[in-house]
């Protein structure tokens, strides 16, 4: 629960910022608290490929902001994602938990074998990278927002009872085209409103 | 393991030719070469072929092997062009990327793990769409194509390990939500409209060859990925029980088929023609699929595959006479030869028979009636819209009469455009080699449909 806490936090720290060098490091946190969330349903080889490509793909953000103060301001959007995205994971909760135990027993600290902190932590992620994603104006936030789309995505596999090593690679493996991409496009971006 | 070495070997390929991607005298061969070898491998492969690599289980299909082949094809004829007509050092390391995920998408057998290698195949192109970014909006539509597949991308995935997980006693409505969230996410992937903003952007903005990476290989890839995941992922069952599923599939089909071929008969340029054109046929064949029809599932998918050869040929060619033409619009007299496999190639986008085009349109077209009139008629009514919009493209190049008939310099684009030609007119004389391949899938999606 504590982990869920954190999870939300640092992803409205990485919404909120002005700048991008910060945003990747909140989504460094959000990764982190991820795995923390779903740490007794991974294997330390899992757990190092995830924390690897979370790790790889904050860096190549970090690298590809070139200095401290470039970034998005994210205004009033801020707000909107928020709201939006607090709704949508209520409502996906109600409609799409598929946590098997009726009584929902949510640990303060330590694992939560059911699986809800996991599922409503997917849920606020996906919600919020679709948020900041359609209201992004340039590749900084779409970047953040694509990001933790695929943060709450892997969440949502780790909960699946089948083979995982192939699964964890590839969704690491997009985790950093995403950045790649996104980085890419943030340097050419920059190139264009300086000339 | 076997079965995965031409998409590894085109993945290695991809990370050398990266390195060397400056030297264009190297990287240009290697690439050629790389696809020749994976090509080679995938027709020295056993039918039905499996094997398994990461935990993750793979089978060389019959369709896989065809829809392999025509892909790698494909890239063979783009990189060729690029190399020797539209030097772009970028464009090398993204084809054999792009073909790397496009013959894992259609060897993989998870669907999850068929959605994340789509998802990377999508991502790859945007290097080679920013181009001379200073001149141009080209950042902008990479800006949003990749908006576009990271949105679709994470939706789909996120839906469809929500519908492994859920438990059997699941209300219909949990099914029917996730399966219209994963219809939504592959309307965004292949820019069905009403999600089109971002190709119409693409279209006007980044380099023909590009284009022709993203319509011609990684468009086709995406639909046969959507069947591929509908058949796998134990969700058709459910998707025949609740009819708003096929309905919305329906829907899209139909918007898409009318409304491209509406934009395409009034493009304003030849790159929006085929884009608009290559949307209006994707919708045709969404229609095809939603019928739940073997004829349906049978000419969707042959329909898709001579799209995109068609699209790329059509896209090589509009590039080269926009260049032999710049600034003035583009006109046969600069280029016969590639305004001449525009027009042919043309024929093969709206299905003109004996082309190998025909029967795939021949097929959606009969089901959609025997589905709906209504439906048989609107893709009818496509049809004829988009001959109108390939008419006028014709009257464009060829009005001003071609003065002397001069074959261009360098006509890579132009024989490129006869080499798909002919190669879809000897496919349309004998259709079995093509059609049995697609017929065995269909029979697989059928029997997912109703499972015994």
């Amino acid at each position: 629960m504590i982990a869920l806490g954190i999870i939300a936090l640092v992803t409205l720290a990485a919404n909120g910022s002005r700048q991008l060098r910060y945003s990747a490091v909140a989504l460094l946190g959000v990764s982190l608290a991820a795995n923390v969330v779903t740490a007794g349903q991974l294997s330390v080889t899992q757990l190092a490929v995830e924390g690897c490509g979370a790790l790889v793909a904050c860096g190549v953000l970090y690298v590809a902001a070139r200095d401290r103060t470039y970034g998005e301001d994210p205004g009033w959007r801020l707000w909107i994602a928020t709201i939006v995205a607090a709704a949508a994971t209520a409502a996906c909760f109600a409609t799409l938990r598929t946590a098997s135990s009726d009584t929902v027993n949510v640990p303060l600290l330590g694992e939560d074998p059911s699986g809800v902190t996991a599922q409503v932590a997917a849920f606020w992620l996906i919600s919020s990278g679709i948020a900041i994603l359609v209201t992004a104006r340039s590749p900084v936030r779409g970047s953040l927002g694509a990001l933790l789309m695929v943060t709450g995505v892997q969440l949502l596999i780790r909960l699946l009872n089948v083979p995982q090593l192939g699964l964890t690679l590839l969704l690491a493996w997009i985790e950093v085209v995403v950045a790649l991409t996104g980085g890419f496009l943030i340097v050419n971006e920059r190139a264009v409103r300086e000339s | 393991m076997t079965v995965a070495l031409a998409p590894l070997v085109l993945a290695v390929a991809a990370c050398i030719s990266f390195g060397v991607r400056k030297r264009l005298a190297i990287v240009g061969p290697f690439a050629l070469v790389a696809i020749l070898t994976a090509a080679a491998l995938v027709v020295l492969l056993p039918s039905d072929a499996s094997g398994s690599l990461l935990d993750l289980e793979l089978r060389l299909s019959a369709l896989g092997r065809l829809a392999s082949l025509v892909t790698l094809g494909t890239l063979f004829l783009l990189v060729l062009d690029v190399w020797i007509d539209e030097p772009a050092y970028n464009f090398f390391p993204t084809a054999l990327a792009v073909g790397a995920t496009a013959l894992g998408v259609l060897v993989v057998t998870a669907p999850l793990a068929i959605f994340g290698l789509l998802m990377l195949g999508l991502l790859v192109p945007v290097g080679s769409f920013a181009f001379q970014v200073h001149r141009n909006r080209s950042v902008d539509a990479a800006t949003r194509h990749f908006a576009f597949v990271s949105l679709g991308g994470s939706l789909g995935i996120g839906s469809l390990a929500l519908a492994a997980s859920l438990p059997h006693d699941q209300p219909a409505n949990t099914f029917v939500l996730l399966a219209v969230v994963l219809v939504v996410a592959f309307a965004l992937l292949l820019a069905a409209i009403p999600f089109h903003t971002h190709a119409a952007l693409l279209a006007s903005e980044v380099p023909t060859a590009a284009l022709a990476l993203y319509f011609g290989v990684l468009v086709p890839t995406t639909f046969i990925a959507f069947v591929e995941i509908l058949t796998l992922s134990g969700l058709l069952p459910a998707i025949v029980q609740v009819v708003k599923v096929q309905d919305l599939l329906h829907g899209i089909g139909l918007v898409s088929a009318v409304g491209g071929a509406f934009l395409a008969s009034g493009a304003p340029d030849l790159r929006r023609l085929v884009v608009y054109s290559v949307i209006s046929n994707l919708g045709a064949a969404l229609v095809g699929i939603a019928t739940l029809s073997g004829p349906g599932i049978i000419g969707a998918l042959a329909s898709v595959i001579v799209t995109g050869a068609s699209a790329s040929g059509q896209l090589l060619a509009a590039g080269t006479l926009e260049r032999r033409a710049a600034p003035e619009r583009p006109t046969a007299s600069r280029a016969p030869l590639a305004a001449l496999a525009f027009v042919v190639c043309g024929f093969a986008m709206i299905g003109a028979p004996p082309l190998l085009g025909f029967p795939g349109r021949f097929f959606m077209e009969l089901i959609a009636y025997q589905f709906a009139p209504f439906t048989g008629t609107a893709l009818v009514a496509a049809t004829l819209l988009l001959i109108v919009g390939q008419l006028r493209a014709v009257i464009a190049l060829f009005g001003a009469g071609v003065a002397r008939w001069t074959i261009e310099s360098r006509p890579v684009a132009g024989l490129i455009g006869v080499a798909i030609f002919s190669a879809l007119l000897v496919g349309g004389i004998l259709p079995n080699g093509f059609l049995v391949p697609i017929a065995a899938f269909a029979e697989e999606f059928l029997r997912a449909l109703r499972p015994l």
